[in-house]
C-alpha cells in the first residue's frame, strides 16, 4: 500500500499543475491573440499564431476608445477610494473603538451593498439618476463606487483602529500629547497600514467594476471593463478583447500582491498564523 | 458631546450615506415595480407591472434558469471547495502554493475570466485543437454558449470556488488542535471527528459560502451575457434588457429586480435551513 | 485498573531529540507525576502515551499489551488538557456524554455516569449551558468530567490547572486527586509546578533536556536530590563547591558537617528551611524578608549568599552577624553536572 505522505505529494503535484495550466494556458491564450499580427490570421489548424506583432497594441491605443477609457478609470479610481476612506474612517472608528448599541445591526447594514444583487443596485441608481436629472456621468458612478466599496474600507480599517493599544493612547495623553500629538503617537501607527490597504481595495474594485459603469455610463462615458464587454458581447472581436483584457488585468494583480502584503501588516494576527 | 449623538455623528458620512442610498435604491426597485416613478406615463399605484411578466414566459425561464445556475453554482463550489480545505488543514510541502492558487481567480475581473474560458473552449481554442491534435476527437465540437449553461457554471465555480475556500478555511483553522484530539482521545475516529465535531463547527461558516455564492450566482450578469446560451435570460440580463433603450420599460425591469431580490432572498434561507439540517442529521447518524 | 509501562523511548523531530531513551513504570491506581520546565519533553511523552505522538523508537505497554501502533481512539485513556478543549457547540451535558456515546455505552448507563459526575464535580445546575459560558474553573470540572465519563483506567492530565487562579488551583487539587483515590484510576500528571507535584504524587519524574533526571517520591526528591539541576528546580537550594575533609566542608560561612569521608572535589546542597539559629557557621544578614509563617534570609560572607528560611517570629536586622547550623543528615553530595544520566 501506498503510504500516506507519498499519496499526498503525488495529489498535490497533480492538482497544482493542473492549477498552474488552467491558469497559464488562458493568459498565454490572451496573450497570443493580442499579438496576433493583423495582416495574419490564426485559424484552425495552426496550433499558434503565424506572426506575432503589436500591431494590434498600436492600433487599439490610437484609434479606439481605449484610450479614453483608461482614463475615465483612472480618473474614478484614485478618488473614489480616497472619498472612501475619508468618508468611511468614522464609521470605522465607531466600529473599532466604541461600543454602542445597536453595533451588532449597524455593522450588518453595513455589508447591503455587497449582499445586493448589482445590477439591481445600478439600474435603480440610474432611475434615481434619471428622476433627479443628474447628469454628470463621472459624478454618478464616482458616487456609485463609493457607496459600493465603503463597507470593504470600513471594514478593514475598524479592524486596524481596533488594533490601536489604548495603554499607548493613555501613555500619551499622560505625557500631555495635544490631540494632534496623541493622532500622531498612538493611532498613526497603527492604522498606516490599514488605512493604505483600504484605499488600495477601494480602488482594485473601482477598477474592476462594471454593472454601475456599463448601466449609467454606457454608451457614451467608457470604462476599461465597458470597453472590454463591448468586444465581447455586442459584436466579438477577440484580438482587440485580449489587448484590453490584459489593460484590466496585469496593473490589477499587482496591486493585489501590494494589497496581500499590507493586509499582513494591518493585521498581525494573520502573520503569525495564530488563531 | 453625549455619547449618543457623538456615535450618530460618526455613523452618518459613512454608514449613513450607504444605508441612504441603498434603501433610497430598495425603494425605488419596490416603488416602480408597482408603477410609481413610470417614466413612460402616469404614475399609478397598481399590480399590472407584475401580472404583465406573470403571464411573460421569458420571465419564467429567467427565474428558472437563474435559480438553476445559482443552485447548481453554489453547491458545487462549496463541494469543491470543502474537501480541498479539510485537506490542506494541515500544512505539507506544496500546500502554500496550492491554495495560493486556489485563491487565484479571486482576482480576476468576471469579464476577463468569461473571455480567458471562451479562448479556451471555442471553436478554434484550446481545448478543442489539443484533443484533435492527441487524436480524441476528428473535429472541433462547439462548446462555446452550451444549452446547459455549464460553461457559466464553470465560470462560477472558478471565480466563487476562493470564497467558500476563505470562508471555509477560517472556520477550519479556528478548531483548536486539542479539540479534535479530545474527540479522537475520547474514541471518535476520522469519521466521527469530522460529522461530530468538524462540520458542526464549520456550519456557519458553509451557510454564508453557500449564501454568499447564491446570491452572486443569481444576480449575474456578465457571465450569461458572455458565455451564456444565446435563447437563455439570466434576470439580471433580462432587467437590462427592459430598462435598456430598446424597451425603456423601467416597471417591468422593477418587477424583474425584486424578483432577482426575493429570489436570493429565498435561496439563502433555503440554504441555511438545509445545511442546518443536514448537520444536525449527520451528528445523529 | 491498568498499569503503565514506558520502555526506552525516543522522540526525535527532525534533527531535535525531545526525549531520549525513557524509561518509566507506575503501578496501577498509582498517582505520578511528570515534572521539567517547558521544552523537557513531558507534554511529548504524555502526547505518545495517550497515542497523539508515535514514539521514533522503544514501546508504551498498557497492562502488559503493547499500544505503541494504537490509534488514541482505541486506547484505555482519556486526556485532560490543560486549554479544557472543551466542544464549544455542545452543552456541558453532550460534552460529558461525548465519551460514553462513542464507546457504544447503553443510553441508560450513560445518562447515570453523566448525571453522577455532574453532581460530584457540583454541575448539575450547568448541564445545559455551552461551555463559554462557564468560568474558567468549571470549564475545568467539566474537562474532567468528560475524560472520566469513560471510566478510563489511564487519566492523563496535561497542565491542568495552569489557567486557574491560585485560590481556585489549591481547590480543583485536592479534588483532583480525591477523586483519583475514590475511582481508583492510574494518573499520569504533567506539570512545571514543582509544588503541585510534590503535593499530589505518589511518585515524580523529573525530566531535563528529554530524559528522566530523577524519579522517586516526592520527599526524597526534594531532599535528596542528585544534581544541581534537580537541587535547584525543586525548591530553593544552597550549594557549596570544595573538598570533604574528616567529614567537614569548608565554606566562607564555616565548616558545613556532611555525613561522608574524605572526598577531594565534591558540590553538597542543603535547604534552606533546614538551618536553625546557632551554630559553627556565620554570616551577615544582606536582606530579611517576613513572610508571615517564616522569616526569608540572605546572608552573604567573602561574596557568596546563601538563604535560610526560619522562623517567622525571630527578628533579624539588615547587617547584623548571624550564626546558624545546618544538620548533618540535611546536607547532601550532588553531581554537579546536568548530564542527566543521574538515574542510572
Amino acid at each position: 500500500m501506498m503510504s500516506l505522505p507519498r499519496l499526498n505529494t503525488i495529489l498535490a503535484t497533480c492538482l497544482i499543475t493542473t492549477l498552474v495550466l488552467w491558469i497559464v494556458i488562458p493568459f498565454a491564450m490572451a496573450l497570443m491573440w493580442s499579438m496576433v499580427d493583423p495582416g495574419t490570421s490564426w485559424s484552425y489548424p495552426d496550433i499558434l499564431p503565424p506572426a506575432l506583432s503589436f500591431e494590434r497594441w498600436r492600433i487599439m491605443w490610437e484609434t479606439s476608445s481605449l484610450k479614453t477609457a483608461m482614463f475615465n478609470s483612472y480618473s474614478l479610481a484614485p478618488v473614489a477610494g480616497m472619498i472612501a476612506i475619508i468618508l468611511g474612517a468614522p464609521t470605522a472608528y465607531a466600529f473599532g473603538r466604541l461600543t454602542f448599541p445597536g453595533k451588532g445591526i449597524a455593522q450588518i447594514l453595513m455589508l447591503t451593498p455587497i449582499v445586493l444583487p448589482g445590477f439591481v443596485t445600478a439600474v435603480f441608481f440610474a432611475s434615481i439618476l434619471v428622476s433627479l436629472g443628474f447628469h454628470s456621468r463621472y459624478f454618478a458612478i464616482l458616487l456609485g463606487h463609493v457607496v459600493l466599496f465603503m463597507p470593504y474600507a470600513v471594514r478593514i480599517l475598524s479592524v486596524s483602529f481596533s488594533q490601536v493599544n489604548n495603554e499607548v493612547v493613555n501613555a500619551a495623553r499622560d505625557l500631555g500629547a495635544s490631540p494632534f500629538g496623541v493622532f500622531r503617537a498612538a493611532y498613526w501607527p497603527a492604522i498606516k497600514p490599514g488605512l493604505f490597504a483600504a484605499y488600495l481595495i477601494v480602488f482594485i474594485l473601482s477598477i474592476e467594476e462594471f454593472a454601475l459603469a456599463f448601466v449609467i455610463g454606457s454608451p457614451t462615458f467608457t470604462t476599461v471593463p465597458t470597453i472590454l464587454y463591448s468586444y465581447l458581447g455586442y459584436d466579438f472581436i477577440r484580438p482587440n478583447a485580449a489587448v484590453v483584457a490584459i489593460v484590466l488585468v496585469v496593473p490589477n494583480v499587482l496591486l493585489l500582491i501590494v494589497l496581500e502584503r499590507l493586509m499582513q501588516s494591518a493585521n498581525p494576527a494573520n502573520v503569525s498564523g495564530k488563531g | 458631546m453625549p455619547n449618543g449623538l457623538r456615535i450618530i455623528l460618526l455613523l452618518t458620512p459613512g454608514l449613513g450615506l450607504v444605508m441612504t442610498l441603498m434603501i433610497w435604491v430598495l425603494y425605488r426597485a419596490f416603488a416602480q415595480s408597482f408603477g410609481l416613478y413610470n417614466f413612460n406615463g402616469d404614475d399609478l399605484l397598481t399590480l399590472s407591472h407584475w401580472q404583465g411578466m406573470f403571464q411573460n414566459r421569458r420571465y419564467w425561464n429567467a427565474l428558472e434558469w437563474s435559480g438553476y445556475i445559482a443552485v447548481v453554482s453554489a453547491t458545487l463550489a462549496v463541494a469543491v471547495a470543502y474537501p480541498l480545505v479539510i485537506w490542506l488543514r494541515r500544512p505539507f510541502k506544496g500546500s502554500f502554493l496550492l491554495s495560493a492558487l486556489i485563491k487565484a481567480p479571486y482576482f480576476v475581473p468576471g469579464l476577463v475570466a468569461a473571455f480567458l474560458l471562451i479562448n479556451v473552449i471555442s471553436y478554434h481554442g484550446f481545448v478543442n485543437e489539443f484533443l484533435i491534435w492527441i487524436g480524441v476527437w476528428d473535429q472541433p465540437v462547439r462548446m462555446q454558449n452550451d444549452k446547459n449553461g455549464y460553461a457559466i457554471i464553470g465560470l462560477q465555480v472558478w471565480k466563487q470556488l476562493p470564497l467558500a475556500f476563505l470562508l471555509l478555511s477560517g472556520a477550519v483553522a479556528a478548531i483548536p488542535d486539542n479539540v479534535l484530539h479530545a474527540a479522537q482521545d475520547l474514541g471518535a475516529g476520522t469519521w466521527d471527528r469530522f460529522r461530530k465535531v468538524v462540520l458542526p463547527m464549520t456550519v456557519t461558516a458553509m451557510q454564508a459560502s453557500l449564501i454568499l455564492i447564491f446570491i452572486g450566482a443569481a444576480g449575474d450578469f456578465t457571465f450569461q451575457a458572455v458565455a451564456g446560451p444565446t435563447r437563455e435570460n439570466s434576470l439580471a440580463t433580462l432587467m437590462v434588457t427592459y430598462q435598456g433603450a430598446s424597451y425603456s420599460d423601467w416597471n417591468g425591469a422593477a418587477v424583474i429586480g425584486v424578483t432577482l431580490m426575493v429570489l436570493s432572498l429565498l435561496g439563502s434561507i433555503v440554504f441555511a435551513a438545509l445545511v442546518q439540517i443536514v448537520a444536525k442529521l449527520m451528528e445523529r447518524v | 485498573m491498568p498499569d503503565l509501562d514506558i520502555r526506552n523511548v525516543e522522540m526525535r523531530f527532525g534533527g531535535f531529540c525531545a526525549l531520549s531513551d525513557v524509561s518509566l513504570s507506575v503501578s496501577s491506581g498509582k498517582f505520578i507525576t511528570l515534572l521539567g520546565p517547558s521544552g523537557c519533553g513531558k507534554t511529548t511523552l504524555l502526547n505518545i502515551i495517550a497515542g497523539f505522538l508515535h514514539p521514533t523508537q522503544g514501546s508504551v505497554l498498557i497492562n502488559g499489551k503493547g499500544v505503541t501502533s494504537l490509534r488514541p481512539e482505541n486506547r484505555d485513556t482519556a486526556m485532560c488538557f490543560q486549554s479544557y478543549a472543551l466542544f464549544p457547540h455542545l452543552n456541558v451535558h453532550d460534552n460529558v456524554a461525548f465519551g460514553p456515546r462513542q464507546k457504544r455505552v447503553a443510553r441508560a448507563e450513560t445518562q447515570s455516569r453523566v448525571s453522577t459526575l455532574l453532581s460530584q464535580m457540583g454541575l448539575d445546575l450547568h448541564s445545559t449551558k455551552l461551555p463559554n459560558a462557564l468560568s474558567g474553573g468549571q470549564q475545568q470540572r467539566v474537562a474532567l468530567a468528560r475524560a472520566l465519563a469513560v471510566e478510563p483506567g489511564l487519566v492523563l492530565f496535561d497542565e491542568p490547572l495552569s489557567n486557574l487562579d491560585a485560590k481556585l488551583r489549591d481547590q480543583v487539587r485536592s479534588e483532583i486527586r480525591s477523586l483519583q483515590r475514590e475511582l481508583g484510576f492510574t494518573a499520569v500528571y504533567v506539570t512545571h509546578d514543582q509544588a503541585e507535584a510534590l503535593a499530589m504524587s505518589d511518585e515524580v519524574f523529573l525530566l531535563n533536556g528529554g530524559r528522566i533526571v530523577q524519579s522517586g517520591k516526592p520527599r526524597d526528591i526534594y531532599f535528596k536530590p542528585k544534581t544541581r539541576f534537580v537541587a535547584d528546580f525543586i525548591g530553593a537550594a544552597n550549594l557549596h563547591s570544595g573538598p570533604i575533609n574528616s567529614g567537614a566542608m569548608t565554606t566562607p560561612f564555616g565548616p558545613l558537617s556532611v555525613d561522608s569521608p574524605n572526598l577531594s572535589m565534591s558540590t553538597v546542597c542543603w535547604r534552606p528551611e533546614s538551618a536553625a539559629l546557632g551554630g559553627p557557621l556565620s554570616g551577615v544578614v544582606s536582606s530579611a524578608a517576613f513572610q508571615g509563617s517564616y522569616l526569608d534570609v540572605f546572608l552573604t560572607k567573602d561574596g557568596e549568599t546563601i538563604r535560610l528560611q526560619i522562623s517567622g517570629d525571630q527578628h533579624l536586622e539588615v547587617g547584623q552577624t548571624v550564626s546558624f547550623g545546618v544538620p548533618r543528615d540535611r546536607v547532601v553530595i550532588i553531581e554537579d553536572t546536568d548530564t542527566g544520566q543521574a538515574n542510572a
